[in-house]
């Protein structure tokens, strides 16, 4: 039977010892493109032309491609079902997220009405007695200093936001530190009670980032971040616009295009903080309590 | 003509049908696409080469296809998967262009 090494580049073939095994891989691989299988099918035929191919094998190759196309179909097929598989399970997580956020902003409200109640509660209690209301004023004092009370004021409105541009990273995004900055910048130039997106700075109050939300009072606050300030507008503006974080987000404006913008504002309604969260108690049942 | 209707046939019957491809036979499943195109192209190749052969045509692609997948389950077992299933790909990618460009000398003379 003669065998005859088939190459693409017209290249005699080598003498080696046997035509289909060659030392040399990748010439191997480059050069027999064509199955050698066919060319010695091919070379049985033309030693005996009598052979012809049986019906069977012709079924057998058509079954083959029909296979073949299977394939191709179901991975297509597969192709296109498996993206649209990872964007619903990224939906149903973002809805769960949503539906909890908004649970907790439920409970949330709740907690406060509660709190005013329980201080209308205590309030009125104390305005029995000439001590009590000695002590009820005092604690309103008290309460105004550490931030727990509402309070109302003329004041500034710093507003910012991620440039348009934002990058996936952070790059061109307000992070918690920018926040901070802002927050601490107005302290200095003499803000009396600081919000951010309505989340009164207490004493007690976090900013800080989880993955890439800033997290304020432990609740996520999404952009455009507006920080209130109540405080005198003449001392307020001018100290907190030339303070080093002012000028510096001044830069920060024409560099990356995020939003810095400062308004006066005659009167700010500020919500009040959690001064008196619990730490350590934990309900005992409705029996043992007070 | 009637091969190319029977390969149509097929990629319709997949597509309809869509079974269910088991979660431990999806690795191999690009595999055996890529290995179904090389049985494809070389057996146009022979074709026009006048040395086609039904019989050799399943046997290479059926062989040439659980080769492969044995490569690539054999790699997963030792951890080396990716790049055996890489490994495959390159093989039979080489041999896809090649009968390719062989094709296409046949067909345009160029």
């Amino acid at each position: 039977m003669q065998n005859e090494r088939v190459t693409d580049s017209g290249t005699p073939p080598r003498a080696d010892a046997h035509p289909f095994v060659s030392p040399s891989l990748f010439v191997d691989i480059t050069t027999i493109t064509v199955d050698p299988g066919y060319v010695e099918a091919a070379a049985r035929r033309a030693a005996d032309p009598s052979a012809t191919p049986p019906r069977a094998t012709t079924a057998l190759a058509l079954t083959a491609l029909l296979a073949l196309g299977g394939i191709w179909g179901v991975a297509a097929a597969q192709t296109r079902d498996r993206a649209p598989a990872a964007a619903r399970i990224r939906a149903s997580l973002v809805e769960e997220a949503q539906r909890r956020t908004s649970a907790t902003d439920r409970l949330a409200a709740e907690q406060d009405r509660l709190r005013r109640e329980t201080a209308a509660a205590r309030e009125a209690a104390l305005r029995q007695s000439t001590a009590g209301r000695a002590l009820s004023d005092e604690l309103a004092k008290l309460e105004l200093a550490a931030g727990g009370a509402r309070v109302r004021g003329p004041g500034l409105v710093v507003t910012l936001d991620d440039a348009e541009m934002a990058g996936d990273d952070t790059e061109n995004r307000i992070t918690d530190s920018d926040l901070q900055n802002v927050v601490n910048a107005l302290w200095a130039a003499g803000a009396e009670a600081v919000t951010v997106n309505d989340r009164r700075i207490g004493s007690l109050t976090a900013i800080r980032e989880a993955g890439e939300a800033i997290l304020v009072d432990y609740r996520p606050v999404s952009p455009p971040y507006v920080v209130r300030a109540v405080g005198d507008p003449d001392d307020l503006e001018p100290a907190f616009v030339d303070s080093p974080t002012g000028r510096r987000f001044r830069t920060y404006v024409e560099a990356f295009g995020l939003r810095f913008d400062v308004d006066r504002a005659e009167r700010l309604d500020l919500p009040g903080s959690e001064t008196s969260r619990l730490r350590h108690a934990t309900p005992a049942g409705t029996k043992g309590a007070p | 003509m009637i091969p190319g209707i029977a390969l149509v046939l097929g990629v319709v019957l997949g597509l309809l049908l869509q079974p269910s491809v088991p979660l431990w036979l999806q690795p191999y499943l690009p595999i055996a696409v890529v290995a179904a195109l090389d049985a494809v192209f070389g057996g146009v190749r022979a074709l026009l080469d006048k040395i086609f052969d039904d019989k050799v045509f399943v046997v290479s692609f059926v062989s040439n296809a659980l080769l492969a997948a044995l490569l690539v389950f054999l790699g997963d077992q030792l951890g080396v998967g990716g790049q055996l299933s890489t490994a495959v790909i390159v093989v039979l990618g080489i041999r896809i262009f090649q009968n390719l460009a062989a094709i296409r000398r046949h067909l345009f003379r160029a």
